[in-house]
């Protein structure tokens, strides 16, 4: 073994392989030790046999590596992005979600082994739950690698018919398993699945439609939608509605799972209403039928006033479906069935399938109608002069396909926010409420600061706690009472706190204006701090110390003329307030963008120097980027105090402040989806974790995590596209992927 | 040709700037040591020296960067405007009053579009808030569709309308140059300050620029203050021509007469102002300036590192 081979790259790269293959067995080992034998955990972890498993993931990672230019060729096959997606999907379904609420930890393997013990199910649900599952994964992806790899159309055919086969069977073994139990599902385990096969079946189909090679991975994407503008999304949705109406059930109370067309008869007799009992008896069928056909074939044939009325029917569908919902579920609670209290109690999740799926499709209507226009004439209002388009495709950025991708991405979003909260179970609207939507909100507000105008603030959950307390003195929670005059809802309260933060950001910006970076970042720590501890330290008895307001901050209530709602305990209600926020929001602060504010955001974030002699005056641009941060903040802050109605300086720490930074950069700074997307996953991930790892390593995962995503993916899970040039810096060409590390160094 | 009006009889809002006894210390150094000069409107005045002679700091100065210890700077950036003093305003403030710049070392925003880099510089000029661009109102819409209106107007100009949509840093050097000036252009300015623009371009973009500046000078009625050490640029376009050395002003003149300045190539060629007056009288016919620039006067590190980069 001489000098040169240990210097050798390659050998580096097995050494560091194995040594990440040896971090990975402790962190998956036992974690466990005592007092007096520290070294328990790693001894059992690194010295038996199980080490080998990850030596071998460790050479395979190094095999994986050092081939990996001969793999990417492939990835640049037609269909080769959504095969990867759709397979990784279907493992990840079998591995980590939940196919039950019954039994044990309702995974894939618990349930298999209860399906085992049980009998009364049909032969192919046994099949699948013992031996199928594995066997049609195999090949599915052997003939799905083969056929996008040698681009061989017929195979390609066969596999996506097999894809779709196999995901139905999948879909039909787990609704055989939930009627058998007659229980109310919640879990997503069959429907990714489903999910993941179809997806693996539009590769596929894409391999056998497409002859052309697209030139990055990502196009390829982009070309399965710039095919047909509309059509997949509108295809998904029918598929989506067709499974809601014959397979899903649409009111579950206890020991019952009525599907749609039993629960017409399961209301026949209780006074339903014309309309609800039209729906279920006839009207849902020709509801689908119409809007599948209308959808499909105008998107299909790019028909533009078809397009809009596709998406007018849609939307009128899900108004129906929800009426629907509304007058069964009102039945079912004036009958006290299975003790429910009001409406929208003992509903399956086969009716907000239904509202996906119509949505979808009035989605892909829309998407159909706005692209004919833009494709039949008027150039898009950015570029007044039609002659410099055409230099938009050929150079690096593609803005408009980007732009497609991104509205097939916004409609899913919407729709996914509106009607899957319903069929979640309360620990995840509690999640989605508190934990998920809050820092989704504060994420946005700091994207501004930190991701478009670059000034890095770590105090900013100080103006989430001057909102909180700004509410609870408007609602009458403090020592302190308001006047009379002044004593209100904690909605009215929001345009006082925004005004209060917005100030406070002034009086943090302002002294701080000639600071950058790490000093900057200082200041704002210490500013944040100065507010908790104000808040601990209880000056004048204003905040009422730890104790936090009491009474409880009210919750919030809306009486505007025959309008009367009132928010109390249940989490979905805050859910759709808060969905109604983010969406304002985000609205006025994708206008904010594109605006000469937002540019100059741009221009003091890349160079200050230069920005002041392009006659920007950054003192102002700085200010009002603390402040509408600020504001943000403080919004966030007044739904806080209102949902929570108890809290406390302690919800007002440090940590909180960074890990709102981590999900800005986590997601891409200074691009708004990949800050609501980076503290979506990011506050879900622990969540999600509880079912994965031992309670003591879910931060280590988590770690992790963000750790790998700094080094290969430093600008984020959704990059601005003004940000990507950044780490490119001038004179050199722009990346589209930037890295931390040279390519040289590191793996 | 707008009119030049060189001379004592000049009135007085014909001069954009006007530099009395400035002098700009750093600690114990001392970067510009009683510089006086004055700009008139509509001419091209190039300012030439060796590196460390200062004209990068009587840039800073003229723009309001540095604020010089000593001396005076009156401004009149527009036909019309009145003079007012430089000394203690913000750099944005002075870029208000009419003066644009570029940067020697390329100073774009390089995430940002070229589109988007010159709407920087228009937009600094329009009224509109956040509120109203948040909301979309109609004034906002308005402004907005000026600016790309404009900005499209003014990259057609400079040659770079087909890269509109290119983020500035993927657009080759020359260009980038050509970028920075359509934005300084975007301010609207009565004077336009390049600091060497020609730096690190190859002899097609330099004969482009040359005309691009004195299009600029003539169609747009822009005056230019250009620092340049390529002196076939700087003798083809400049009207006038003023040349410091450490930091003080040794010559000022037409560029026939500072070709055969003696002080001048004195201070080029580092020998005494006799002997260099002694050399012009014997061979008379020698341009020495001209002769000399390829070698020594480009030989700053960054030049040849840009020149590596870019040439073809």
């Amino acid at each position: 073994m001489n000098r040169v081979m240990l210097r050798s790259p390659g050998f580096k790269r097995l050494v560091a392989c194995l040594a990440g293959s040896l971090v990975l067995a402790v962190m998956i080992g036992p974690q466990e030790g005592t007092q007096a034998d520290y070294g328990y955990a790693f001894r059992q972890a690194v010295f038996k046999p199980r080490v080998f498993v990850f030596l071998g993931i460790g050479v395979l990672m190094f095999l994986l590596v050092t081939y990996w230019p001969r793999v990417t060729p492939y990835f640049t096959r037609p269909g080769a992005v959504a095969l990867c997606t759709g397979l990784t999907t279907v493992i990840a379904a079998q591995f980590l979600l939940r196919w039950d609420d019954q039994v044990g930890n309702a995974k894939f393997g618990a349930v298999s082994r209860a399906v085992s013990n049980t009998s009364g199910l049909s032969p192919a649900t046994t099949a699948f739950f013992s031996w199928l599952h594995w066997v049609q994964f195999l090949v599915i992806a052997v003939l799905a690698a083969f056929a996008v790899a040698q681009r061989n159309r017929m195979l390609a055919w066969v596999t996506a018919a097999f894809a779709v086969v196999a995901g139905g069977i999948a879909f039909y073994a787990h609704n055989d398993v939930i009627s058998f139990s007659h229980v109310a599902d919640h879990s997503f385990g069959a429907f990714t699945t489903l999910l993941g096969y179809l997806v693996v079946a539009v590769g596929c189909s894409a391999a056998a439609l497409s002859h052309e090679q697209a030139t990055h991975a990502r196009d390829s994407i982009d070309r399965v939608l710039a095919w047909r503008p509309g059509l997949p999304i509108a295809a998904v949705g029918a598929a989506a509605t067709i499974i809601a109406m014959t397979t899903s059930a649409w009111f579950s109370p206890l020991r019952l799972n009525a599907s749609f067309s039993s629960t017409h008869d399961l209301f026949a007799g209780y006074g339903l209403s014309p309309i609800s009992s039209q729906y279920l008896a006839w009207l849902g069928w020709v509801l689908l039928a119409v809007v599948a056909i209308t959808a499909l074939s105008s998107t299909y044939l790019r028909l533009r006033l078809g397009g809009w009325i596709a998406a007018g029917l849609g939307v009128v569908a899900v108004l129906l479906t929800v009426v629907t919902l509304y007058d069964i579920s009102k039945i079912g609670a004036d009958n006290n069935v299975d003790a429910a209290t009001g409406p929208w109690q003992n509903l399956g999740s086969g009716g907000w399938l239904a509202c996906m799926g119509f949505g979808l499709m009035a989605a892909g209507g829309f998407i159909a109608a706005t692209a004919a226009r833009t494709s039949t004439g008027s150039a898009s209002p950015s570029t007044p002069d039609t002659a410099f388009v055409p230099s938009e495709s050929q150079g690096g950025l593609s803005l408009r396909t980007a732009s497609r991708s991104s509205k097939n991405l916004l409609f899913v979003g919407v729709v996914l926010a509106l009607f899957l909260p319903p069929t979640m179970t309360e620990f995840w609207q509690k999640v989605l409420v508190s934990e998920i939507g809050v820092y989704v909100l504060l994420a946005i507000g700091l994207n501004v600061v930190v991701g478009w105008a670059g000034l890095l603030d770590l105090g900013f959950i100080a103006f989430y706690a001057i909102g909180s307390y700004t509410t609870a003195y408007l609602v009458g929670s403090l020592p302190h009472k308001p006047p009379a005059w002044l004593h209100m809802t904690p909605l009215l309260a929001i345009p006082f706190a925004i005004t209060i933060c917005i100030i406070a950001g002034v009086a943090l910006g302002a002294p701080t204006l000639r600071l950058r970076g790490d000093y900057l970042a200082i200041v704002t720590l210490g500013f944040g701090e100065i507010i908790r501890i104000t808040a601990v330290n209880n000056p004048g008895n204003i905040t009422n110390s730890t104790r936090g307001p009491s009474p409880a901050v009210a919750h919030p209530r809306v009486h505007i003329g025959p309008v009367h709602i009132t928010w109390g305990l249940n989490n979905l209600q805050y859910w759709y307030l808060l969905l109604a926020l983010i969406v304002i929001v985000v609205i006025l602060f994708y206008r904010l963008e594109g605006s000469r504010l937002g540019r100059a955001w741009a221009a003091i974030r890349e160079d200050e120097v230069a920005a002041q002699a392009s006659g920007i005056n950054t003192p102002r641009v700085k200010l009002l980027a603390f402040a509408i941060g600020a504001s943000t903040s403080g919004l966030a802050g007044v739904f806080f105090a209102s949902q929570i109605g108890y809290f406390n300086p302690d919800n007002f720490v440090l940590n909180n402040s960074i890990l709102v930074v981590a999900y800005v950069v986590f997601g891409g700074m200074g691009s708004l989806p990949g800050a609501m997307a980076g503290a979506a996953v990011l506050t879900w991930l622990p969540e999600f974790l509880k079912d994965q790892v031992p309670a003591d390593d879910r931060q280590m995962w988590i770690g992790a995590l963000v750790l790998l995503m700094m080094i290969f993916r430093p600008a984020g899970l959704i990059p601005a596209r003004r940000r990507k040039a950044e780490l490119g810096g001038l004179g050199s060409p722009p990346s589209s992927e930037t890295r931390a590390v040279p390519a040289s160094e590191g793996l | 040709m707008t009119a030049v009006t060189v001379g004592s009889e000049a009135h007085e809002s014909d001069i954009v700037f006007d530099v009395e006894h400035v002098t700009l210390r750093f600690g114990g150094v001392t970067s510009l040591n009683d510089v006086s000069l004055r700009m008139y409107r509509g001419e091209i005045l190039a300012i030439i020296g060796p590196n460390g002679a200062g004209k990068t700091s009587l840039f800073n100065s003229l723009t309001g960067v540095y604020t010089p210890q000593e001396g005076s700077i009156m401004l009149s950036g527009r036909a019309g405007d009145p003079p007012q003093s430089v000394l203690g305003k913000k750099t944005h403030v002075v870029n208000h009053l009419g003066v644009g710049r570029t940067f020697q070392n390329i100073r774009l925003f390089p995430a940002l579009t070229a589109l988007e880099n010159v709407q920087v510089g228009i937009e600094a000029r329009q009224r509109s808030g956040p509120i109203s661009a948040m909301l979309g109102l109609p004034w906002q819409r308005r402004e907005q569709r000026e600016s790309t209106h404009f900005a499209y107007q003014l990259l057609g100009e400079v040659g770079l309308a087909p890269k509109a949509n290119e983020l500035a840093a993927s657009l080759p050097y020359g260009e980038q140059r050509r970028l920075e000036i359509a934005r300084a252009l975007g301010t609207n300015p009565g004077v336009l300050l390049l600091d060497e623009p020609a730096a690190g371009t190859n002899p097609v973009e330099k004969r482009e620029l040359a005309q691009l500046i004195q299009r600029v000078n003539t169609d747009r009625l822009v005056s230019v203050l250009l620092i340049e050490h390529d002196m076939k640029l700087v003798m083809s376009v400049a009207h006038r021509i003023v040349v410091l050395n450490f930091g003080e002003k040794i010559a000022e003149g037409a560029p026939a007469a500072i070709q055969r300045d003696p002080a001048v190539i004195a201070a080029y060629l580092g020998t005494s102002a006799e002997e260099a007056a002694a050399q012009a009288a014997a061979a008379p016919d020698v341009q020495l300036i001209e002769g000399t620039t390829e070698a020594p006067l480009e030989a700053t590190p960054e030049d040849t590192r840009d020149d590596g980069e870019v040439n073809p």
